[in-house]
């Protein structure tokens, strides 16, 4: 089966960066699916069912921890591996996203040595 | 980067798909895209007999458009646009990529250079963060040292590419490097190997200077065993991270002067404070309300109830006549370090030294200064017991004592400050040791003093009388210590005590006969009771001269 991530960030650059750390990994089968708000990012989980899904905490409409919570919680997708970006210097939002159920959690900037090496642990691409 | 391939712009999600389907129908027309791989990305293989065109991507064929028409060149073209639309977005990507993985390097440096203040481990962070981004096979991180002229290593890795000793010591050639305030990727390795800095398989050499403003401190060598193992992008961060690690190793050194510097001033005020102690005692400073004599102001003073004890050698110049000044200065110094000691011990401190006689302040119970006086008698017996061994005649000593108000302060000028006590109290304190040369007593004190003694009971008074002190309108009632002399004297004066007190009596009364007899009793029991004597010798006065007129049955005392 062909193992898709899921980028989930407003800002443009942020989804093209991490798609870019990601690169790599197309070489792997993967595919990368992006999505700018939490809505569009419902949608396409419940369609696409990815693996992984990269979810900015801080968007318009709904927000990381809301997304996270519907899929965690609501779908009962929990197989989904998600991580919550937040922003350095927010990090008491840590305990908040582990109660949504979220897996793991970053911050921007993140060090994208340690993003793809996350990435590829939890698709299983050593 | 792995190649932009067909299949990355025509994804089930992609626009460019939906676009070819409308193509399609609206033009009527029969499309299939293949990859060189042959496989099909949009349509079926059977659109292929027909017409085909390729598309590529900078002159490489990466696919077919394959169609029942000549339109479906245009599908072509517009796939190669996309593709090189898409190759120039991806390439743009990796340089934002490189850019801010550059920016994450350094945020997660400065946030491990804030942690540390000491330079030797920023040094240390600096290089591995060098090694670790710019994967070089060996560093060092050189620091010029101004006060031993010297280069110092505070970091250095992978030694076996760098001769450290002949970095030390070969300093002329590094200074140059970097010295000279340049950072570069270094082309003639020739130098450098010739004085065997560097190992002779060492193929690049990058540096950057550490510089704060204009000023530098230093520099950050990397090297590696392959050629041209350094870019330009490399000695950019390098450069960045240098920069960022001088500052940081600049403040650090500054932050540990001036920890050294408060530190040196603390410790020379605090030599100051044991100094001046001696000479102002510190229990005076803190009757001022004040930490330290540097807190001591012109015109800080302090009212208090205090005890005030004088002490003075008995035939002092007698003794000093046959001693030289030399001889003399030992003796008395000798004699107030015996007696310092016991003042402290029992929570009093000497306001002052008067030649052979000392002053005494006891700030809390009068008993302290009773403890302190029979203390002060004890160790002159024991420095007796000495003397004898050395052929010397024993000492004596006068203890008086005197309770009141006392006011502590500073007087003098801005320019010469000194710690003053101002007080009737002092007076009358110095009168009352004048007495014991008098009455020849050992311990003498005031009704003041006697009046706040605690615990009375623990010591043995006996009644002197009144006395009206020179200068003075009021009558002192003075009374004897007995436990200022040796144990054998003591019991004997103890067990006399009752006696004297009802001769005094009688004495007061103007029975100066009955009083001399009891007098006579006591001197029988007791012959070495100079005080009786004395007595003896009053009443033998006014039986003979009879007393003056208003009598009070105080003793005048016209000599200080």
């Amino acid at each position: 089966m062909d193992q898709k991530i899921l980028i989930v960030d407003d800002e443009a650059h942020i989804r093209m960066l991490i798609e870019q750390t990601l690169e790599e990994l197309e070489d792997e089968g993967v595919e990368f699916l992006t999505a700018e708000n939490g809505e569009i990012a419902l949608e396409i989980i419940q369609e696409e069912n990815p693996q992984l899904v990269f979810l900015d905490v801080m968007m318009p409409k709904m927000n990381g921890m809301e997304v996270c919570r519907r899929v965690k919680k609501d779908l009962g997708l929990e197989n989904i591996f998600i991580v919550l970006l937040t922003a350095k210097g927010q990090e008491t939002d840590r305990q908040k996203g582990l109660d949504v159920g979220a897996d793991l959690y970053m911050t921007k900037p993140f060090d994208p040595e340690v993003l793809l090496e996350r990435a590829r642990q939890v698709l299983g691409i050593v | 980067m792995p190649q932009l391939t067909l299949k990355s712009i025509l994804g089930k999600r992609s626009e460019i798909t939906t676009w070819l389907n409308a193509w399609s129908e609206i033009t009527k027309s029969l499309i299939a895209v293949e990859d060189v791989q042959h496989g099909y990305l949009f349509g079926t293989p059977e659109y292929k007999v027909q017409h085909t065109f390729s598309v590529s991507l900078d002159e490489d064929l990466v696919g077919y458009v394959h169609g029942d028409n000549n339109d479906i060149s245009l599908v072509a073209d517009l796939l190669s646009l996309t593709l090189k639309k898409e190759a120039e977005k991806k390439k743009l990507g990796t340089e934002v990529l490189n850019l801010y993985q550059e920016l994450n390097v350094i945020y997660n440096f400065s946030e491990k250079l804030s942690e540390t203040i000491d330079p030797d481990i920023i040094a240390q962070l600096t290089l591995e963060q060098a090694m670790h981004s710019i994967s070089a096979d060996s560093g060092v991180v050189v620091l010029w040292d101004g006060e031993s002229q010297k280069l110092l290593i505070p970091a250095a890795s992978g030694e076996s590419f760098l001769n450290l000793e002949q970095i030390s010591s070969q300093s002329a050639v590094l200074l140059k490097i970097g010295f000279s305030g340049q950072s570069e990727i270094m082309g003639d390795l020739h130098r450098l190997k010739e004085k065997n800095i560097i190992h002779q398989d060492v193929k690049s050499v990058i540096y950057a200077a550490m510089k704060v403003k204009h000023h530098t401190l230093g520099a950050i060598i990397l090297v590696s065993q392959d050629t041209e193992k350094f870019s330009a992008a490399h000695l950019k961060l390098l450069v960045t991270l240098a920069l960022q690690s001088s500052s940081a190793i600049e403040s650090a050194m500054l932050y540990e002067k001036n920890i050294r510097e408060v530190r040196e001033r603390e410790e020379a005020i605090l030599k100051i404070h044991e100094v001046t102690k001696k000479f102002v005692p510190n229990e005076f400073i803190l009757s001022l309300g004040k930490a330290t004599i540097s807190d001591v102001r012109l015109g800080d003073q302090v009212k208090k109830i205090v005890t005030v004890l004088f002490t003075d050698i008995r035939d002092f110049t007698t003794i000093s006549e046959k001693m030289t000044p030399e001889e003399n200065f030992r003796f008395v110094s000798a004699f107030n370090e015996r007696l310092g000691p016991v003042i402290r011990a029992n929570h009093g401190f000497i306001n002052q030294y008067l030649g052979d006689s000392i002053m005494a302040i006891f700030p809390r119970n009068p008993d302290d200064a009773l403890n302190a006086a029979i203390g002060m008698q004890k160790a002159i017996f024991n420095l007796n017991i000495e003397r004898e061994f050395l052929g010397l005649p024993p000492l004596k000593a006068g203890i008086g004592m005197h309770t009141g108000p006392l006011i502590m302060g500073i007087t003098g000028d801005e320019h010469r400050l000194d710690a003053a006590t101002i007080s009737d109290t002092v007076n009358t304190s110095s009168r009352i040791e004048s007495l014991t040369k008098y009455y020849q007593t050992a311990i003498l004190l005031s009704d003041e003093t006697l009046k706040y003694i605690p615990n009375i009971e623990k010591f043995h008074f006996r009644n002197l009388g009144k006395v009206l002190l020179k200068g003075k309108n009021n009558l002192l009632t003075i009374f004897e210590c007995l436990n200022g002399y040796d144990d054998e004297t003591q019991n004997i004066r103890i067990s006399t005590v009752a006696q004297f007190n009802e001769a005094l009596k009688l004495y007061q009364g103007q029975q100066f006969q009955k009083a001399k007899l009891l007098y006579q009793d006591i001197l029988l029991k007791d012959p070495e009771d100079y005080t009786a004597r004395k007595f003896i010798k009053k009443s033998e006065n006014y039986l003979q001269n009879g007393p003056p007129e208003n009598w009070t049955g105080a003793d005048e005392m016209l000599s200080k």
